[in-house]
């Protein structure tokens, strides 16, 4: 029921959305800004202006008259800086107009140059268009809307000219135009004062259409390039309800509350607003369009396939593919072979996402995208190929043509965002090859890289999950080698750029636990490592498992540390995570170690060896390797682990991380210690060793992994001993004592661990 | 106190009415004292120029037994400030009534009675709307369209709150500022003050009215302290009504009619839209005639009532009483609801939405013409038009379940099954007990193979009271596919067993489809005897009729293979707790058309 107030008085010309539905194709309505640009082009013909002022000004006028409606003090701070002559002209006329009379903006209408062919503003040109534009429209105007116009004029000139002539509004304006000059001199002496008022355009109230496009498209860039610059999600949000209540067909309006809401993560209102969106976007497809038929079924599919990229986003796979369903049928219906194919490139993420295999798919995508002239989706779907191969262990030069045949296309068409993907794909594979230099290499080029994408509103695009990766990368890298300070440094940046409720934040939270997971297991100190095991667990399934177990292994209790990772090798055979499986393995055998049963865990080893090699996984192939070499050393035959090591030390010297030099090292010296007895040259072979622990020592030390650098120590007295050199060997003991006494822990046996 | 005394009369309505009519004696039993306070406040309503309030409480007193002469309430108490201000309130009265607003609030500045006062700002308010429904079609451009405000807003506010806070606002006045906070959209401040004006002055409904509309849910309602007085019950019922909580409503009405309302045609035209909304349509049709009959040249509701019309075809009637509401009014967005049915009934679409425009036109938060209309252009295949309409409506009211339903079928003809699932799902939520919406959403789930959800919406669709009596068919079919043939045969027995309950022979179609497919159950299943019958009920409709035939041709030659009465093996099955025991078969004899 109606309240009681809207019935009160009946009024047969009350309008609504319904009669006003035609008005909205005129654009070019007179506002107050259009007047004061009005006479800035009045001036312009009329005045003489020097050339080069001349100049400047034409140049701006495009922008002026296009752009967005501006405040009245920025329009003549702009002005100003070209010509302030000018500028000084159009303030008094637009103040002959504001503080005078009706008629006098009438008699400006009238006075304003009507575009010939012989005056300076053409008929056909910008500028005569312009005018004759704005002359069309303020004809029109009824008696009401003019007057309406005129005190909106006021209104404008006042809000942008505060101060000025409070005092004097009855003075006669044309016959003391020498005082108001001096006043005018003033006011421009200090043309601050425009600008104080609203600096912030979006508190003042309802803005007119261009500035609300304008400001729509700017958010929706920042939130596209860099959220954190874009108004606060809350603050967005209240704009935008402000917005809608003054103009509820404003449908873009609705798309950017669905990219807002997608920002805090709530599905509620973004899937209301998405819905609202297309709803109204099927509205202004239909009218006016000649092809108003095509344009409207074209929104609809791409309704339905936001909406499953939507579900897809919020982890909701099932409605995802029933919405993608959805879509591809339309499509099909229509034959949009373009909507299909964005269809089939959003169809193989979902089965990527459920962890089946769609490399069939993507291949297909492919296909079509090339032969469709979708250069976007094609390489996309090449790189999501490139993904699976490498997950699957094609060779690695395939994939690395696949990409630099991609990266020629990109580089073409300017995909900036493609070339980012693929840099920070490039860096991942080099990654799991164990080529740290040249992952490091590969992120350095895409963070010092300049994105090809004009830079608008002074951003540039750097939070794109791309440079998530490759930080994250970078970080990891950096605490392999030790280098915590670097590593706190990159982290601090991540998450600046991207704050722990932004999309892409999971990714460096992970690699931020690991690498912390990591210290506390060199530290030694196992108590601090195990609470994170279950946050990690929380991003990561498989993760937090294999941690848990080496918590436990580490904390010898090896029969729960078994079967986990018996369950976790079962459960990444399944969902063939190779690396997870090597790792595993390796664990496992550590584990049959610990109970001094080295010969059963050699067939481990192997099977991690091959795994591993098949895969062209360097780093962890150098790892099984060292892991057998310990195995042969264990065994009792130390030559055959030294030659095994040293097809694994080369490789790991080079690329790997700090703790595994220091252990590859460690283990070498250990190798030539038994071997001392047996050789000739057995005092060289342990001056040799020596040496070897003392560099092995120095990795440890960087590390500050005290338990490890004091069992280099109790080696290195030993050795000392063993060649009689007493000073050296009670320096060595007297340090392998004082860790001792820091440590506190009883020293396991050497021999037992790697 | 005023929580816990809801919270009492809100357990009288739910357990038990005869409680209630004990509670309507003692409240209504002085009906001569009603009669009394609704005549002073209609004239104190009639000074403030408060129409509407006037109208409801005149109808409500006529309803009452006339009062004697000596009886009458004595004219209002003449204060001095009144005597004062009697010329120019006279004067600017005068103006009010030919809506020269400005011009009585000019008159009126130097006033100082409460009269005065109210008038002068209830002038100044009625003028800045005015003004800003004009400079509607003024505006300056379509982004102007949504700034037009009532400048006289802001103004207002402030003064009266210098005035509330100063606590010298009276009843009306209070009214007029909650009125005021309500259209700057400061709900929540105008609620506290509604609630306020209703303590002050009880009587006057316009008070109570606007506290309707703020009010989103029962929770909400729960938690306002409100007076106890008679009109309490009448808000309370019109508020279940708002609500949807449409029993709750009903009892309330019958309450109020026991205690002496009987005559009122505000409380039978209300009861009247509380059975349309639950579709009780019989019931509402019954009590709109009767309105007809006591008030002939009524227009309020009579869009309900032509809607009801329109559901039942009923094209004589709804001819008649476009007709007949022409002649009274032809301007009025009753009307023209009530013709654009009509065209609507008789398939003229287009100029159905003409005139569902026109509602439009004369009062755009008409919310039932926007729906309608959507209705109309759904009827024209223009589906971009309909969900325009629908968009509409929802703006208006987010909370109207007709138009999501509508946009849901919007998107269902576009063939996008999942889509619409999003908006049947919202009407869903407002209506819970809806099995229109139910079944839509089973019709989705169908399309979209999710067997499981679709049969879980039939049957809650079933449970809620099916309406077009079509779930169980679906669900059995559905079953039927899935080859769940125990569950499919027991859903086609109750679906036969409710068609013919309620006595209407709807589609014989798929009642044959039912006995077929039960003939073939018990055939299967060897129940001989079962299975014929219902073969032999199958000959009663055309297109099921060779069928039941062949079916009994295989019974008899069955039965003469085996020789053998099927009596014990009909025991041993029917100790099984199959659910064919449940529902003898047998029982539809006693249905038999």
């Amino acid at each position: 029921m109606a309240s009681v107030h809207e019935s009160l008085y009946f009024n047969p010309m009350m309008t609504n959305g319904v009669v006003h539905a035609n008005v909205f194709g005129i654009k070019d309505w007179v506002t107050p800004y259009k007047i004061s640009v009005l006479s800035l082009l009045y001036e312009m013909t009329t005045s003489k202006i020097a050339l080069q002022e001349k100049r400047r000004l034409n140049k701006l006028i495009l922008p002026l008259q296009q752009g967005p409606d501006l405040q009245l003090g920025q329009f003549l701070k702009t002005v100003e800086d070209c010509c302030p002559q000018t500028a000084f002209a159009v303030k008094i006329r637009l103040n002959e107009m504001a503080d005078g009379e009706l008629k006098d903006m009438e008699f400006f209408f009238t006075t304003l140059p009507n575009p010939t062919f012989d005056s300076e503003a053409y008929k056909t040109s910008v500028v005569g268009l312009f005018i004759r534009h704005m002359l069309l429209a303020y004809n029109k105007l009824s008696f009401s809307q003019v007057y309406k116009l005129y005190k909106s004029l006021q209104h404008y000139y006042h809000m942008g000219v505060p101060t000025f002539v409070a005092d004097d509004s009855d003075m006669d304006l044309t016959s003391t135009e020498v005082t108001i000059g001096d006043k005018m001199e003033r006011e421009l002496d200090s043309p601050l004062t425009f600008c104080v008022r609203n600096e912030d355009p979006v508190s003042r109230g309802p803005l007119s259409q261009k500035q609300a496009e304008y400001f729509l498209a700017k958010q929706a860039y920042l939130l596209k390039n860099d959220d954190n610059k874009a108004l606060r999600p809350a603050k967005l949000q209240e704009e935008l309800n402000n917005m809608l209540k003054f103009n509820p067909d404003f449908a873009e309006a609705h798309y950017l509350n669905y990219l807002n809401s997608m920002r805090v993560q709530d599905i509620y209102i973004s899937t209301h607003s998405l819905l609202h969106y297309f709803d109204r976007l099927i509205l202004s497809g239909s009218e006016g369009k000649s092809n108003g038929d095509e344009g409207y079924g074209r929104s609809l599919r791409y309704a339905a396939l936001n909406l499953a990229s939507l579900h897809c986003r919020f982890g909701h796979y099932q409605l995802a593919d029933l919405a993608l369903q959805e879509a591809i049928r339309i499509a099909q219906e229509s034959n949009d072979h373009v909507c299909l194919q964005h269809c089939l490139s959003w169809l193989y993420t979902l089965e990527q996402m459920k962890g089946s295999d769609s490399s069939v798919l993507t291949e297909d995508s492919v296909k079509m995208a090339a032969h469709f002239c979708l250069p976007y989706l094609a390489s996309l779907g090449i790189q999501s190929l490139v993904q699976q191969g490498a997950v699957q262990g094609k060779s690695a030069h395939e994939l690395m043509d696949a990409l630099k045949d991609t990266d020629i296309l990109h580089w073409k068409h300017s995909l900036s965002e493609l070339i980012e993907i693929s840099l920070a794909q490039t860096i991942s594979i080099w990654r799991m090859y164990g080529k740290s230099t040249m992952a490091q290499q590969q992120a350095q080029l895409l963070l010092n890289m300049s994105s090809l994408e004009p830079v608008n509103f002074g951003v540039t695009q750097n939070n794109t999950e791309a440079f998530a990766v490759a930080l994250c990368h970078l970080a990891e890298l950096h605490a392999e080698q030790g280098l915590y300070g670097g590593t706190t440094e990159i982290f601090k940046h991540l998450k600046e750029q991207f704050p722990p409720h932004t999309q892409h934040a999971k990714l460096w939270m992970l690699c931020d636990l690991k690498i912390q997971f990591e210290k506390h297991m060199n530290d030694g100190k196992y108590h601090l490592a195990q609470p994170l095991v279950p946050a990690i667990r929380a991003q990561n399934k498989t993760e937090g498992l294999y941690r848990k177990a080496q918590v436990l292994k580490s904390l010898s209790r090896t029969t729960e540390a078994y079967r986990i990772l018996q369950k976790l090798q079962v459960h990444c055979e399944k969902t063939r995570c190779t690396e997870t499986i090597i790792r595993v393995l390796l664990s496992t055998a550590e584990l049959h170690w610990e109970s001094s049963d080295f010969s059963t865990g050699l067939p481990l080893l192997l099977q991690a060896l091959t795994l591993s090699r098949k895969h062209h996984l360097q780093a962890l192939a150098s790892r099984t390797l060292l892991h057998l070499a310990f195995t042969q050393l264990m065994l009792g035959v130390p030559e055959q682990a030294l030659s095994v090591l040293h097809e694994a030390l080369e490789p790991i010297l080079a690329h790997g991380g700090i703790m595994d030099k220091g252990r590859a090292l460690m283990l070498a010296a250990r190798c030539q210690m038994a071997l001392v007895a047996t050789r000739p040259n057995g005092r060289e072979q342990a001056a040799v060793a020596i040496h070897t622990l003392d560099e092995a020592a120095s990795y440890f030390s960087t590390l500050n992994c005290k338990e490890r650098l004091r069992d280099v120590r109790y080696l290195q007295a030993r050795l000392h001993s063993s060649l009689g050199q007493t000073a050296q060997r009670n320096r060595c003991a007297m340090l392998f004592h004082l860790l001792d006494r820091e440590l506190q822990t009883p020293r396991a046996p050497t021999d037992m661990r790697l | 106190m005023g929580l816990k005394r809801i919270q009492f009369l809100g357990a009288i309505c739910r357990f038990c009415s005869v409680l209630f009519v004990t509670y309507g004696v003692t409240e209504f039993g002085d009906l001569v004292q009603i009669k009394k306070q609704l005549i002073s406040v209609i004239s104190l309503c009639k000074e403030r120029g408060l129409v509407h309030s006037v109208k409801w409480a005149s109808e409500l007193a006529f309803a009452l037994d006339p009062l004697p002469k000596d009886e009458l309430p004595p004219s209002h108490l003449v204060s001095e400030e009144d005597v004062q201000d009697l010329d120019a309130f006279a004067l600017a009265k005068s103006y009010f009534d030919l809506k020269e607003y400005d011009r009585a609030a000019y008159f009126l500045r130097g006033c100082h009675s409460k009269k005065a006062y109210f008038l002068y700002m209830y002038s100044r308010y009625l003028s800045g709307e005015k003004k800003k429904d004009d400079e509607t079609v003024d505006s300056l451009g379509p982004l102007e369209k949504g700034q037009v405000r009532n400048e006289a807003l802001r103004e207002l506010r402030v003064e009266l709150s210098k005035k509330h806070r100063a606590g010298e606002l009276d009843g009306f006045t209070l009214y007029l500022y909650g009125v005021v906070l309500r259209k700057l959209d400061l709900l929540k401040e105008a609620v506290e003050v509604f609630v306020e004006a209703t303590h002050t002055l009880p009587l006057h409904w316009g008070s109570w009215l606007e506290l309707c509309n703020l009010v989103t849910n029962i929770e909400m309602l729960k938690s306002l302290s409100l007076p106890s007085c008679w009109i309490k019950d009448f808000f309370m019922a019109h508020i279940y009504t708002e609500l949807q909580m449409i029993p709750g409503a009903l009892q309330k009405y019958q309450s109020l009619i026991e205690a002496g309302f009987s005559k009122s045609t505000y409380i039978i035209s209300q009861i009247a839209v509380a059975y349309h909304n639950i579709r009780d349509i019989d019931q509402a049709l019954a009590l709109f005639n009767e309105l007809r009959e006591q008030d002939p040249y009524r227009i309020e509701n009579m869009d309900t009532f032509s809607n009801l019309l329109y559901v039942k075809s009923m094209k004589p009637e709804l001819s008649y009483l476009a007709h007949n509401l022409v002649e009274i009014d032809k301007y009025r967005v009753e009307t023209c609801c009530v013709i654009g049915n009509y065209y609507s009934l008789r398939s003229q679409h287009e100029k159905a939405a003409l005139y569902f425009q026109r509602a439009l036109k004369l009062n755009p938060r008409c919310l039932g013409a926007w729906t309608l209309m959507g209705h109309e252009y759904m009827e024209m295949k223009n589906t971009s038009a309909a969900i325009q309409a629908y968009r509409h409506a929802i703006e208006v009211n987010k909370r109207d379940y007709r138009a999501w339903y509508g946009l849901g079928q919007t998107y269902e003809i576009l063939k996008m099954p999942f889509y619409c699932l999003y908006y049947y799902r919202k009407a869903h939520q407002l209506r819970p007990n809806d099995s229109r919406m139910l079944v839509a959403l089973g019709e989705c789930y169908e399309k979209l193979s999710q067997q499981v959800e679709a049969k879980k919406c039939y049957w809650r669709a079933f449970s809620v009271g099916d309406v077009e009596k079509m779930a169980l068919l679906k669900l059995a079919k559905l079953q039927e596919q899935l080859t769940e043939t125990d569950e499919a045969a027991q859903s086609y027995i109750i679906y036969i067993q409710e068609i013919f309950s309620c006595g209407e022979q709807l589609e014989h179609v798929e009642v044959s489809t039912a006995l077929r497919y039960l003939g073939q159950y018990y055939f299967k299943n060897k129940l001989y005897d079962e299975a014929s019958l219902c073969a032999q009920r199958c000959c009663d409709y055309n297109d099921a009729r060779e069928e039941g035939k062949a079916l009994l041709r295989q019974i008899s030659q069955v039965r003469d293979q085996t020789e053998t009465p099927s009596g014990e093996l009909f025991v041993s099955l029917s100790d099984n707790n199959t659910p064919i025991k449940r529902v003898s078969p047998l029982n539809l004899s006693s249905f038999t058309p």
